[in-house]
């Protein structure tokens, strides 16, 4: 929303510059995002005449011009078609900023050199409206008026000493969408009354009434509809100050009656509509919904269907308007227009909104009525409109205004208790600085208790329904900065805190074990989306087809930064990932959250070398036994003995050679090697080995809670032993069987060697364990020792069809 | 044959005495010490010595090679000293053997921060779906169906009434409606909004929301406890300031301002020469919420606060582009 500083002014006396002002608005809530000093725009150019034009040597289409500029003559190269000698024009001195570059697609600004143009020096810039920001014609210069005054700065030309406000307007805010609006907010800056220009109109003895007339047939939605009928309008340009007004904020000048209206709509925040009353059918107004299916060319020129929700202003036959968002083509002002009806109307603010979001048609009337606009605007707008009209097109306003508003009610009045206000605030504001403070806005007073005072609300704030809104506006007015800050905080541990605390101790172990944490979108491709082979959870209305399904893995996002660094040659990596995937359990369409599974999970991934590359490490590449390692050595810390792992064939489309992880007895996750087709998807050429675990299955087993175990006070004893197996018997079977026969006493299990080979004979293999047997209450002999052994050697070869190998102590 | 090891032992001292270097002592331990050496032929010797003598000439010759190992030993132990290190093999400036070194991600260890600060001043963590109902993220939080507010937010809906939350404060509403007051939370996850990817905004992105709701907590309370938080995180000599602004399900609200630490309110690129930095929203919890959790809103009061992770953390560490935080380029992650 653009806001000139000189137009605010006529209708509050400022002495503030426009950056203090800024300041004091900010500190409102009124947020400006820019200041637009337009003399500072135009610092660099001036007024110049052209006083010689010649044929450039070097180039038919340039040509060479002198421009006196006051103070020197310029030789300055020109490509315009339309530069003559006598011409007043504007020029860019060197040094200038262009406002728009008519060269870049986008406009972009730019800083005039001085130059060589096909070998002749240049030493300024003829500029065409277009460059100067002032209009949109790119195919010459711009010719001033003969009375401009050579060597005059040009932002004096243009009388452009304004600066434009750019403020953000939030969404509660429709009465801060007009300078009127900003004007009544400046009273609480400036304490002084913000008004309205009175309107001097001459009606002509011709009522309009007996030209028009207006039905409202849905008074829900059109609260009021105001109009005048004009005749005699000649259509034309706009002059000069209403154009620069326009153009100051940001508004094409088209011609005058349209310009009337944008006039009146920054003014006073009321859309308004000309209709080309010739082309009403029957002259009449009729305001109702239109019919389900039916179709509408909007002024844009495109035909809409429309529903029996959107309201349409109708004529005697026909739809000529969608209420609140835009006009009809068919009853469009054009230059053969010369009787205007005048519509000033006010739209219930959700009809429009549906409307607008239906045509998916969003305009700055639109906008204006779904935020609300003050239903007391109408009348002053339409007859605004009508006396410029007359001033500006000799149009004759017929007698009479046609005002149809239906629901009249009373006006707003909201209560506020003056000790509640400062409990919300934590202050102890008196109500007489209280009231003051609301009266600087227009509110005010209308009954008043010891406690409490009931305000009037101006038709303009839809925002102050309720005591709250009016205790914020105190608050607004009085100054936040003004509010105490206090230092004192009741802090309160009367109960346990809860803090998110296994996710947390899961990082710093797997930092600690030399992991780099990365953090990967939720909303990922279709197809990574779908490759955990769960039903994925699709987003209705992505921004992207890169981001519009739920992840149901953290694998393919992992393998998607492994791809990334890989292209960065960085192929030995070491990285986790705690981060939520979502599955569909139900159906979309039962409108439920029970439809959907969200669940915590952690990915570890090892991929290339284990380790840096160093003289003295042989620089093997990470495999299967690594990840198993990292994942028990997780396991034993977090879930102790509670975890075991299952052989798993085909269980995953992402993950080949796997191991089912169990924690408590149920399913916790996937170790394995990544699918060789999916790491080729990614153009992945290094195995990747991932663990990927649920972490509520982790919690499950995991407690803070620790008690000691006594320390052993006799001391242990060592067996070395090595079975001869078949080659296909898994090692966690002999490892089952040594631990079954071993009982209580067997306290380690090492498997310290692995040989298959020619001693031993084809298809069998010698695993040699040790183990290490730890009595609580006594030394052991070696006769129990023995007995102990014995057990377990005779155990392993039954189950285990083993022989054993070699037995050592 | 007592002359003679007495004999030996001496050339051996003396010999050993003028041995400077490796040659000498090699040479001394093969004169006396080695297989064929001057005190293996001794005992080559003591075969010959009548039986009577042997045990006493023995115990003379074994305490003389013990005593020619010890004094060698010796020797070679000083020689060696005496070189210094650098004679030695092992080479003390080659490189360690390196270890991986493990880093948390820069997102974590702001929300990390953050969420101990706020747990200092006695707020406890709690957690929500990312996936929520239009009525959590919405309609409880006092976004009405057909308000322009909704625009504040672009979403991305799964159903009609499903949605990806679009801010944690629909966790406020869980939080509220599992528990009475005083509730003092801080809720930190992941959102979502619909917007283009680029340098400035990301389909997601992470946000820690802060509630607390007592008996006359206040507007003046909001302000020390957000004051509280930027004097820790963002350094003690920062100043603040606080300006109205609008969300639907606080009144009344609050964008919270620092100065730019890095030109301290000079005005620089990072502030973008305003000298201030907006850091967080805030205020107090609008009476409509209270009540959608069936709490007495002339009983509570309270206030809430948000802010967005991502934005905090490119402010503090310089990243330019938020997707960086996202790519996970390891020569990035490792920088933290």
């Amino acid at each position: 929303m653009k806001i000139s500083y000189h137009w605010l002014k006529e209708y509050i006396p400022i002495s503030l510059k426009p950056a203090q002002l800024a300041e004091r608005f900010s500190m409102l809530g009124l947020e400006v995002e820019g200041l637009e000093d337009l003399a500072a725009k135009y610092e660099k150019f001036v007024v110049g005449k052209v006083v010689e034009r010649l044929k450039h040597p070097n180039a038919d289409k340039l040509t060479l011009c002198k421009v006196d500029i006051g103070r020197e003559v310029l030789q300055i190269v020109c490509g315009a078609p339309n530069v003559a000698p006598g011409q007043k024009v504007a020029v860019a001195l060197v040094g200038a900023t262009i406002p728009r570059d008519q060269h870049d697609p986008e406009g972009k600004p730019f800083v005039l050199g001085r130059a060589k143009i096909r070998g002749i020096e240049s030493n300024g810039m003829i500029c065409s409206e277009y460059e100067l920001g002032l209009g949109e014609d790119t195919q010459g210069i711009m010719v001033l008026d003969q009375s401009a005054v050579v060597g005059v700065a040009f932002a004096r030309h243009l009388g452009a000493s304004d600066v434009i406000f750019d403020l953000e307007i939030t969404a509660n805010r429709g009465d801060w969408l007009s300078h009127i609006g900003i004007a009544r907010e400046a009273q609480a800056i400036v304490k002084k009354k913000a008004t309205l220009p009175k309107i001097r109109l001459h009606e002509s003895s011709v009522p309009a009434a007996k030209h028009a007339t207006i039905k409202i047939l849905d008074p829900q939605k059109c609260r009021r509809y105001s109009c005048r009928v004009l005749r005699n309008v000649s259509i034309g340009p706009s002059p000069r100050w209403l154009q620069e007004r326009l153009t100051a904020v940001g508004i094409r000048p088209i011609n005058n009656v349209v310009d009337a209206t944008n006039y009146v709509l920054m003014e006073t925040g009321q859309p308004l509509h000309a209709f080309d009353y010739d082309t009403l059918a029957g002259h009449t107004i009729v305001v109702q919904c239109a019919k389900d299916g039916e179709k509408f060319t909007t002024l844009d020129g495109k035909e809409r269907v429309l529903s029996s929700e959107i309201l349409m202003i109708c004529d005697g036959e026909k739809r000529v308007a969608v209420a609140g968002v835009m006009g009809g083509a068919n009853t469009e002002i054009s230059d053969r227009t010369t009787t205007v009806l005048l519509e000033s109307a006010n739209f219930e603010p959700s009809a429009v909104r549906r409307a607008s979001k239906f045509l998916g048609l969003s305009t700055d009337a639109s906008q204006r009525f779904e935020r609300g606009v003050d239903v007391g605007m109408t009348v002053y707008a339409v007859n605004r409109v009508a006396q410029l009209l007359q001033e500006l097109a000799g149009a004759e306003v017929l007698k009479g205004i046609i005002d149809v508003y239906p629901r009249k009610g009373r006006a707003k009045s909201v209560r506020m208790r003056i000790p509640r206000a400062n409990t919300v605030l934590g202050t102890s504001i008196s109500k007489q600085d209280m009231v003051s403070c609301l009266k600087r806005l227009d509110i005010r007073p209308v009954r008043q208790t010891k406690d409490a005072v009931t305000f009037a609300i101006p038709s303009c704030r839809y925002d102050l329904a309720e005591e709250i809104d009016l205790i914020e506006e105190v608050a607004r007015i009085y100054g936040y900065d003004k509010i105490q800050t206090k230092t004192r905080t009741t802090v309160d541990f009367s109960k346990p805190l809860a803090l998110e605390v296994l996710p947390d101790l899961l990082r710093s172990y797997l930092v600690g074990a030399g992991y780099n944490e990365m953090l990967t979108y939720s909303l990922q491709d279709r197809v990574s989306g779908h490759l955990g082979g769960e039903a994925a959870i699709e987003v209705l209305n992505p921004v992207s087809i890169e981001a519009s399904v739920l992840r149901t893995s953290l694998i393919p996002g992992a393998l998607k930064v492994i791809q990334n660094n890989q292209s960065h040659g960085q192929k030995d990596l070491r990285l986790f990932e705690i981060g939520n995937v979502f599955r569909l359990t139900g159906s979309t369409s039962d409108e439920s959250l029970e439809a959907y599974n969200e669940e915590e999970r952690l990915i570890i991934l090892l991929s290339g070398a284990i380790a840096s590359t160093h003289f003295s490490t042989s620089g093997r590449t990470v495999d299967f036994l690594d990840i198993k390692g990292e994942a028990e050595a997780l396991l034993a810390k977090f879930c102790l003995d509670k975890y075991r792992f299952i052989s798993y064939d085909n269980a995953s489309a992402l993950i080949e050679s796997a191991l089912a992880v169990e924690i408590n007895g149920s399913y916790a996750g996937l170790l394995g090697k990544v699918t060789k087709s999916i790491a080729e998807k990614f153009d992945i050429d290094n195995d990747v080995f991932v663990v990927e675990l649920r972490t509520s299955a982790i919690q499950s087993s995991w407690s803070a809670e620790r008690k000691l175990k006594p320390l052993p006070r006799f001391p242990s004893v060592r067996r070395d032993l090595a079975f001869i197996v078949d080659s296909t018997t898994p090692s966690q079977a002999v490892e089952g069987a040594i631990r079954e026969a071993g009982g209580a006493l067997l306290s380690g299990l090492v498997l310290f060697d692995l040989y298959a080979g020619e001693q031993i004979g084809g298809g069998k293999k010698s695993l040699a364990y040790a183990l290490e047997f730890q009595p609580r209450d006594r030394t052991l002999t070696d006769g129990e020792v023995e007995e102990i052994v014995g057990g377990i050697v005779r155990h392993v070869g039954a189950t285990c069809r083993a022989v054993l190998r070699s037995l050592s102590t | 044959m007592t002359e003679k090891i007495d004999n030996i032992r001496q050339q051996l001292t003396q010999q050993l005495a003028g041995v400077s270097g490796q040659a000498e002592l090699e040479e001394a331990r093969i004169r006396f010490l080695a297989r064929n050496g001057l005190i293996a032929q001794l005992f080559d010797e003591l075969r010959s010595i009548p039986p009577g003598e042997k045990p006493a000439i023995g115990k003379l010759l074994n305490a003389l090679k013990s005593d020619a190992q010890q004094m060698y030993d010796e020797k070679k132990a000083s020689l060696e000293q005496a070189a210094g290190p650098h004679a030695r093999l092992l080479d003390l400036t080659l490189p360690g053997r390196p270890r991986p070194l493990g880093t948390k991600h820069p997102l974590t260890q702001t929300m990390d921060e953050i969420r101990g600060i706020f747990a200092s001043m006695g707020f406890s963590v709690a957690l929500g779906p990312e996936i929520e109902s239009d009525y959590n993220n919405f309609e409880a939080l006092n976004f009405a169906k057909d308000h322009p507010a909704r625009d504040m937010q672009d979403t991305f809906f799964i159903s009609r009434d499903v949605l990806l939350r679009t801010h944690t404060s629909p966790v406020q509403i869980r939080t509220m409606k599992r528990q009475r007051p005083p509730v003092r939370e801080i809720m930190p996850g992941r959102v979502y909004r619909n917007e283009a990817i680029n340098a400035r905004s990301l389909v997601s992105f992470y946000q820690i929301e802060g509630l607390y709701v007592d008996r006359s907590v206040t507007f003046s309370d909001l302000k020390g406890t957000l004051a509280a938080f930027a004097h820790q995180f963002y350094g003690k000599d920062v100043r603040f300031k606080f300006r109205p602004t609008f969300f639907p399900f606080t009144e009344p609200s609050a964008d919270m301002y620092i100065s730019c630490f890095l030109c301290k309110g000079e005005g620089c690129r990072m502030c973008k020469f305003a000298g201030w930095l907006e850091v967080l929203g805030s205020g107090m919890v609008h009476p409509h919420v209270l009540k959608n959790v069936g709490y007495d809103a002339e009983k509570y009061t309270g206030f809430a606060f948000g802010m967005g992770i991502e934005r905090v953390a490119s402010l503090r560490y310089g990243v330019d582009d938020l997707r960086l935080f996202y790519e996970n380029d390891v020569r990035f992650l490792r920088q933290f």
